[in-house]
């Protein structure tokens, strides 16, 4: 039974927690604040100044315009259009459906097609950051929560959160599917993993941590929740049979996907990443640009071993290890340095090295200014 | 075993209500333009072969008969995809992207003639083949009327006539601001003795 002093601390507990969780959604919306102007202020130089490349189109269009660029046009086109597989050529099923899906929502509300996808993007993100915090708090504390959020806050390579890029969705549903198998909600793990996948391929990697946390469940769980979180774990693969069903229905191709993806170069064989690595002479000399996705590639295995010294479980490192390492299977390096934003281990190894106070000054004085110049870089190569 | 029955029956029930929540998500898009479709049809058809022969006039001239040739060519020690296009009237032109153009031969109507107008008529596969494919793609720039589609390319408006069946183009028509040609066509298989022929003093690229 509840003493009266007890009883008398419980609402106080309560509003403590509530203040606490207020004052943590400021704190983090100040971060969100803080990137985003890095973002903005470095597309409006961009927009108003250069450097002049491939995407002339956007890029003057209007202040904004340069986070309009690359991809954002294909998945302005599935919005809008639908699907069409162009055989031989890069055509839009190399997209993933979810996001488009999502703009077309908010464009019945009033907005273009280009404003919904910048609202969804850079919304999704402040919720991805949310979600992340809570994730990280959960498994590594507080301390580490505050500097994982913060950096990724300000990730050099985090401008695509706020470009027509479903990645800040993506990273918010992971979060939110982990978190809510945490706490034992496994139909809405096995929502969030599903919409997880019907964004993005690697949606599909939420799965490991699901499995791991089924496991760790199964003795509290009843016969249904097992069954629901055996769902949850099964639900991306689903999602991502849910598209080829519909490719199939659309297109008459289930695979239409993949065969897009070839033509984008990218085609997964088994001996992929050692072919990436042979030939990275000649990806060289054809784009130097390769070298950015290159680094990310090294930086982000060195943050893996640093997540994993520091006490992050395998099954993040495995499921971060499988979004870095898969996609050179594909022959190429390109845009690895986008996809490991879906990575949170990445953001944890971050974090534990800024337990030095210099390192941690040091991420925070030079990501931003990183970031900054990644986006005068939008005009000379995809994200 | 009951257990692992009710388990795996969640499991299923959900995994099902997965794929079909997917598939009902992914109906709130559109289906592609039916004008998209046809240009992709089409599109194919020409990516599919490689030798078009054609029968077409320009202007109030008489009628002639081409063949377009898309091959490898030889160039200052380069191999690129080109095409040449060769008239009855001994008219031969040769572009090989992104610096060849050479013509040689023909009537002067034909030497006076805008080379792209002359590869249009003799219906050059890839010449059809990339807009096509790039306009379908962009949902913009074509024009369906019945069985006739219409769209731009680099100053020319050009008119395909197809096959309302199989969306194979069956004829074409060019309109410039300087002429105006009808060109009826014909997709063929391209045999060795058949591009010897085509061949014949064209510096084509021999594996």
């Amino acid at each position: 039974m509840a003493t009266l002093e007890q009883v008398g601390s419980a609402p106080l507990e309560r509003a403590g927690a509530s203040a606490w969780r207020l004052g943590a959604l400021a704190w983090i919306t100040g971060w969100w604040v803080a990137g985003r102007v890095v973002v903005v202020a470095a597309t409006l130089v961009v927009h108003h100044f250069g450097p002049s490349g491939w995407i002339r189109h956007v890029q003057h269009a209007h202040a904004l315009g340069p986070l309009e660029a690359w991809d954002g046009r294909w998945y302005r086109i599935v919005a809008s259009s639908g699907y069409l597989l162009v055989p031989g050529r890069q055509s839009d099923p190399a997209f993933f459906p979810l996001y488009p899906v999502l703009m077309r929502g908010v464009h019945t509300l009033g907005a273009g097609y280009a404003t919904s996808g910048l609202i969804l993007s850079n919304v999704g993100f402040l919720i991805a950051l949310v979600a992340f915090y809570a994730l990280t708090h959960a498994l590594l504390g507080d301390s580490m929560a505050r500097r994982a959020t913060a950096y990724l806050a300000v990730f050099p390579f985090g401008y695509t959160f706020s470009m027509i890029y479903p990645e800040s969705i993506v990273l918010a549903l992971i979060a939110l599917a982990a978190l809510a198998a945490m706490r034992g909600r496994w139909g809405w793990a096995a929502t969030c993993a599903a919409a997880a996948a019907l964004a993005r391929p690697e949606g599909l990697f939420v799965a490991v941590p699901l499995v791991a946390l089924a496991w760790q469940q199964r003795e509290t769980l009843s016969r249904a929740k097992r069954g629901l979180a055996l769902g949850a774990v099964l639900a991306p693969l689903a999602a991502i049979g849910s598209f080829s069903l519909y490719l199939g229905h659309v297109l008459g191709d289930p695979l239409a996907w993949s065969q897009a993806q070839r033509a984008w170069g990218r085609e997964f064989r088994p001996l992929g990443a050692v072919h990436a690595i042979e030939h990275l002479g000649t990806a060289f000399s054809r784009d130097a640009w390769v070298v950015r996705d290159v680094v990310a590639v090294v930086l982000y295995l060195i943050l893996l071993v640093v997540a994993a010294r520091a006490g992050v479980t395998w099954p993040w490192l495995l499921s971060g290890l499988a979004i870095v390492v898969l996609p050179l299977f594909s022959g190429s390096f390109d845009s690895v340095s986008r996809f490991g934003l879906l990575a949170p281990a990445l953001f944890w190894g971050l974090a534990a090295l800024g337990r030095d106070p210099r390192v941690n000054r040091l991420v925070l004085t030079i990501s931003p200014l990183l970031l900054a110049a990644a986006i005068v870089t939008l005009p000379l190569r995809f994200p | 075993m009951r257990a692992g029955g009710v388990t795996l029956c969640v499991a299923g029930v959900l995994t099902a209500a997965v794929l079909g929540a997917g598939f009902a998500v992914q109906k709130a898009l559109p289906t592609p333009p039916h004008t998209s479709q046809t240009a992709i049809r089409a599109a194919t058809w020409f990516e599919r072969y490689r030798l078009v022969e054609s029968t077409f006039t320009l202007g109030d001239g008489p009628a002639v008969h081409g063949t377009c040739l898309q091959d490898w060519f030889v160039l200052n020690g380069h191999r690129r995809r080109g095409a040449a296009l060769r008239l009855d009237s001994g008219f031969v032109l040769l572009a090989v992207p992104p610096h060849t153009l050479e013509a040689r031969g023909g009537t002067v109507v034909q030497g006076a003639t805008s080379p792209l107008v002359l590869l249009e008529l003799g219906g050059c596969p890839r010449v059809f083949a990339r807009r096509l494919s790039t306009l379908a793609a962009e949902h913009r720039g074509l024009t369906q009327t019945g069985n006739t589609l219409a769209f731009d390319l680099k100053g020319t408006r050009v008119t395909l006539t197809l096959d309302p069946q199989s969306g194979r183009p069956l004829a074409l028509r060019v309109v410039t601001s300087a002429a105006t040609g009808v060109s009826r066509i014909r997709f063929t298989a391209v045999t060795t003795q058949r591009r010897r022929e085509l061949a014949r003093g064209l510096p084509v690229y021999e594996s």
